[in-house]
């Protein structure tokens, strides 16, 4: 990856052949949905043609398929969109390419971004490059398994409930979560817009925090958009000196996976040699986390895929006859979504109608007060960072989460209550066990994302993220 | 069982989602099962000590009244399923019809 | 009437912005079909809503001038329904924590008088597309042009008791509206649009019946026949032993009868809950005192001054106040030295044809002034003074060379008047011998005469004395 700003010029076109050969070795995977040799040409030379360098010059990036690209299809891994095209680009493609950057792929990810394994995409499943049995996680996996493979050394994807950091975790690579407004969600196709924040993997903590220095930033496009400045690159450190990190007690269960145990032990005592504090927090509502999120996404999910009816784009399953255009909507919508989103519209439109409004929709409300409150309640009394395991196990095998929605939802049982609150987490690979990654969770106060990135640059610094942590 | 059959149709047809009569039972123990994990927040007290969360900005921005509009690099006739003479023409709207 | 018809309505006012409410298009009418759409009012994926600040504030001019509650802080919500020109599925709108609440406006009842009814809330809102069910054989074209149009909703108590009550509250609302330039309020145009809420029951029953949504009028006038309408129906159902059903309705303008919507299968489940696309709306204390100091005068305010500036009558200041056109036009006319009386003339009399008929004031007040002069110095008779008026609604010359042109000028001079009068006397001889022999009357019958012969042109007040002089010989 580059080494800075303005320093090199040229190499797109190398850069661009090189891309293209790793993504089609790469094609087992199944991590991506668009991609082409001639695309990639193109990005080669507009990035050799550019008058300075910036950023990311010639740096090949991976798009989640949900954010939208007027160069290549954006489907959300989802019938209702084949073939689809945005007219626009979402706000963070425009800055990357300004900032050098390739866009070389869509990647494949569980539709809509609903899933926690990406076995949930209209084209297929994603394999894990570390096992091609098991998942990568998701819903990012397409994203999060490109970096894991080595095809492309940064990539987005986005996280509604963890959906960056859990399939980090699983594959083994660094994925970042900002702030909620910190990036622009403007082209990122809605999922749960008051959770949803496009976030970044890298193969290093260094390139995921160029990534996000270039992409984050105030939107006049954005409501939610906070008026804060770009996230500055991490000022690199060698030790964790006079820095205090909480463990939240709820987030070490006793009867954790003692692969993801052992890891979590070694990197909390690989930072205190580094010099930090740690201290014992509570979270105590953080284990309301999942069924929060379980009723907040999807109500906002249920209003967000309405417009998604075949009426001004998405093919048409079904020309009805006339004089029914519901049923366009219902075999449209019906045959267009795939099980996992019509679950979610329908659990959505359950929750907010007449008569459960309260006792769901206003009752999460409450609760995601209390969850947020929680943390802010933590960060308040001196504690700089937490610091927990990003998943409860490692990355599990294909179809042996398919039969049980809830299993499934519980894979995100240490990302949620973060993605509920708003809050900048990370996950960084802390170790292996048995072969597959563990990944470590850093947790910082709003807009702390460069003291969170120059935590985990130090751990990255001294951890050996593949070796074994058992025997 | 929280979710009947006849639930399912009812939240299908707010959403306007086609479901097969086959699937109706699979679905609604699917539903069930979800929506009887969720419920379990209404065992918690009720406690709204915490002040209500925003995520993001505390207030909405506003925009000047200014004519900007964000540019379609392609018409819309490129993305849409059927579009004549200028317009999006969908089948007659039958039962929703107005007039 | 057997029975009590109450009355509330829903009134949504176009917001007159330049831009749409969620995004940058313009805001258009007649324009080719979907020529003004985004990614936003499009409800294409990844688009999102930035409110925009004009339509705010018009939002909050209309709730001051209605004497409603602006609260600082208010929610947009979502309400979710499928319709065709409804790109994302859900209009964005307010709901439980709207702009403004309570408040009234005054009107004069037909039946009770002057009396408020009263505002229960203003929100704001998105406007849908048009479905056009006529241009494609068999199918319904969408244009989106119109989609994301800022909308102030504006809710009545259901405190009107008969259709001209409805009426003088729309006349009274829209005049507010017109007053304080918050919308163009042409139903024609669809910046104002009318939905009614009706029940009926036996007067002195202090509980109300069950009421019904009549939609689909396009004009006042149609807004009163719709509710006598279902006046009818409901007081047909009820005293065959029937029941009112919840319904929406649609007015047959043609056939003068409102007819339910064909499906009613499920009552409407608007799930409504807050936009997480967009924060709180949050409007300080000092912005809305703003608001209020530079609100622009009332027509109740106006009508008032009126009286007492110029001395008009009550009734003429109901009349200069129906339109704020009608009364700066006749402001500027006294600006320009015209005395108030006759300006009221003028403005409400021949100017107002013009007007009614949609043609404005084509006519500068500057020039209308000097007309009015001319009356007023005997250059030209006030008969003659419409035929200059109507001239100079398509002629820019000035008024005297349009008089003079016609042949309009007063002729005062007592050799040509004498002429004149000579030749009335010499034709009517039976006559001259009446008012001889004392009846003094026929003055006036000799008056017309010599107006007649001239054409119009000789000054009466002038043809009398010389009409008596040569009587006396």
């Amino acid at each position: 990856m580059s080494s800075g700003e303005g320093e090199k010029r040229g190499g797109g076109d190398e850069t661009a052949r090189e891309t293209g050969a790793r993504l089609a070795a790469a094609e087992s995977l199944n991590a991506t949905l668009h991609w082409s040799q001639e695309a990639l040409n193109a990005e080669g030379s507009r990035v050799d043609a550019m008058q300075q360098a910036g950023v990311l010059h010639a740096v090949p990036i991976a798009l989640k398929d949900n954010i939208v690209t007027t160069g290549q299809p954006s489907t959300c891994a989802s019938k209702i969109l084949a073939g689809y095209t945005s007219p626009f680009n979402a706000t963070v493609v425009d800055r990357l390419r300004r900032a050098g950057a390739m866009i070389a792929a869509k990647a494949n990810m569980d539709e809509f971004a609903m899933g926690s394994s990406t076995e949930h995409s209209a084209y297929g499943r994603v394999k894990n490059p570390i096992d091609h049995d098991r998942v990568p996680g998701g819903s990012s996996g397409g994203s999060a398994a490109l970096v894991a493979a080595g095809v492309v050394p940064v990539a987005l994807g986005s996280e509604t409930g963890g959906s960056v950091r859990q399939p980090a975790s699983f594959c083994g690579v660094v994925g970042v979560k900002p702030s909620y407004g910190r990036v622009s969600r403007y082209g990122l196709v809605a999922f749960g817009s008051s959770l949803d924040c496009i976030s970044v993997f890298g193969d290093t903590v260094l390139n995921a925090s160029r990534v996000l220095s270039v992409i984050s930033g105030h939107d006049p496009l954005e409501a939610t958009s906070v008026r804060e400045a770009p996230i500055a690159l991490p000022a690199m450190r060698k030790d964790l000196k006079g820095i205090t990190i909480g463990l939240p007690r709820e987030y070490f269960p006793a009867d954790l996976h003692p692969g993801v145990k052992a890891a979590t032990d070694r990197a909390i005592a690989t930072m205190r040699e580094l010099g930090a504090t740690f201290r014992e927090v509570s979270l105590p509502h953080s284990k309301y986390a999942v069924p929060t999120y379980y009723i907040v996404a999807p109500a906002e999910a249920a209003a967000n895929l309405a417009r998604f009816d075949g009426v001004r784009y998405g093919p048409r399953h079904i020309e009805p006859p006339d004089g029914d255009v519901r049923a366009l909507y219902q075999t449209t919508r019906g045959t267009g979504f795939g099980p996992e989103v019509r679950r979610r519209i329908l659990v959505g439109t359950y929750v907010l109608s007449a008569g459960y409004y309260d006792s769901y929709y206003n009752k999460a409300q409450q609760l995601r007060a209390q969850i947020a409150h929680d943390f802010r309640a933590v960060f308040a009394d001196g504690v700089d960072y937490l610091f927990t395991p990003t998943t409860p196990t490692p990355a599990f095998r294909a179809g042996e989460k398919s039969e049980d929605p809830v299993a499934m939802y519980l894979a995100d049982i240490f990302v949620c209550a973060v993605s509920l609150a708003g809050l900048p987490a990370m996950s960084l690979p802390i170790g292996r066990d048995a072969g597959l990654p563990i990944g470590g969770q850093i947790i910082a106060p709003y807009f702390q994302e460069p003291g969170m990135l120059a935590v985990a640059s130090a751990v990255e610094g001294v951890v050996d993220a593949t070796a074994e942590v058992r025997g | 069982m929280s979710i009947g059959k006849e639930e399912v149709v009812h939240v299908a047809r707010l959403a306007e989602l086609a479901v097969s009569e086959a699937e109706l039972q699979k679905l609604a123990d699917q539903l069930s099962r979800i929506v009887d994990f969720v419920a379990e927040l209404n065992e918690v007290p009720a406690d709204t000590s915490a002040p209500p969360f925003q995520a993001g900005p505390a207030m909405t921005p506003l925009r000047e009244d200014i004519v900007s509009p964000v540019p379609l690099a392609r018409g819309p006739g490129s993305f849409a399923p059927v579009f004549i003479d200028g317009f999006f023409v969908v089948p007659r709207l039958g039962p929703m019809e107005e007039e | 009437m057997t029975w009590e018809i109450v009355v509330g309505l829903e009134v949504h006012v176009q917001l007159a912005t330049r831009s749409k409410m969620f995004c940058g298009c313009a805001v258009t009418f007649g324009a080719p079909p979907n020529t003004h759409i985004c990614p936003v009012c499009l409800g294409l994926p990844g688009a999102l809503p930035v409110p925009n600040a004009q339509a705010v504030k018009l939002g909050t001019q209309a709730a001051l001038a209605l004497g409603s509650t602006i609260h600082e802080h208010s929610v947009f919500a979502r309400k979710n329904y499928f319709y065709p020109d409804l790109p994302k599925g859900y209009q964005i709108s307010q709901f439980d924590k709207p702009l403004a609440t309570g408040g009234a406006v005054q009107i004069d009842s037909p039946e009770r008088g002057p009396m408020n009814v009263s505002i229960t809330r203003l929100h704001l809102e998105e406007d849908a597309g048009k479905s056009l069910h006529d241009r494609i054989p068999g199918k319904t074209a969408v244009d989106l042009n119109r989609a994301g149009a800022p909308l102030a909703e504006i809710v009545s108590g259901h405190d009107m008791r008969s259709p001209g009550e409805a009426r003088a509250y729309l006349t009274a609302l829209k005049q507010i509206l017109q007053f304080a330039g918050i919308s163009e309020c042409s139903m024609e145009k669809g910046s104002l649009r009318v939905d009614a809420n009706i029940s009926i029951r036996r007067h002195g029953d202090p509980k109300l019946g069950v009421k019904t949504e009549v939609k689909n009028m396009n004009s006042f006038a149609n807004v009163s026949r719709a509710l006598e309408a279902e006046y009818e129906r409901q007081a047909g159902l009820l005293e065959s032993g029937g029941k009112v059903q919840q319904v929406t309705l649609l007015f047959n303008a043609a056939t003068g009868t409102v007819k339910p919507m064909r499906s009613k299968e499920e009552s409407h489940d608007y799930r409504y809950f807050p936009d997480p696309d967009l924060p709180p709306l949050v409007l300080a204390g000092s912005w809305i005192d703003e608001q209020r100091r530079s609100l622009p005068e009332l027509p109740s305010a106006l009508r008032v001054r009126l009286q007492a500036e110029y001395a008009v009558s009550e009734y003429h200041a109901h009349q200069l106040t129906l339109d704020r056109a009608v009364a700066d036009y006749f402001e500027a006319v006294v600006r320009e030295g015209t005395e108030p009386a006759r300006a009221v003339g003028w403005v409400l009399g021949d100017a107002m044809t013009g007007f009614s008929e949609g043609r404005g004031f084509p006519v500068a007040p500057v020039r209308l002034a000097g007309l009015a002069g001319l009356v007023q110095d005997g250059v030209v008779s006030q008969q003659a003074a419409k035929r200059v008026y109507a001239e100079m609604e398509t002629n820019g010359e000035s008024p005297g060379a349009i008089a003079a042109r016609l042949g309009l000028l007063q002729v005062g001079d007592t050799g040509t008047l004498g002429q004149w009068v000579d030749e009335v006397l010499a034709a009517n001889p039976g006559e001259v011998a009446r008012y001889k022999g004392g009846e003094a009357r026929l003055i006036g019958f000799f008056v017309g005469q010599v107006m007649k012969k001239s054409g119009g042109k000789a000054d009466p007040k002038k043809v009398q004395p010389v009409l008596l002089e040569k009587l006396q010989t």
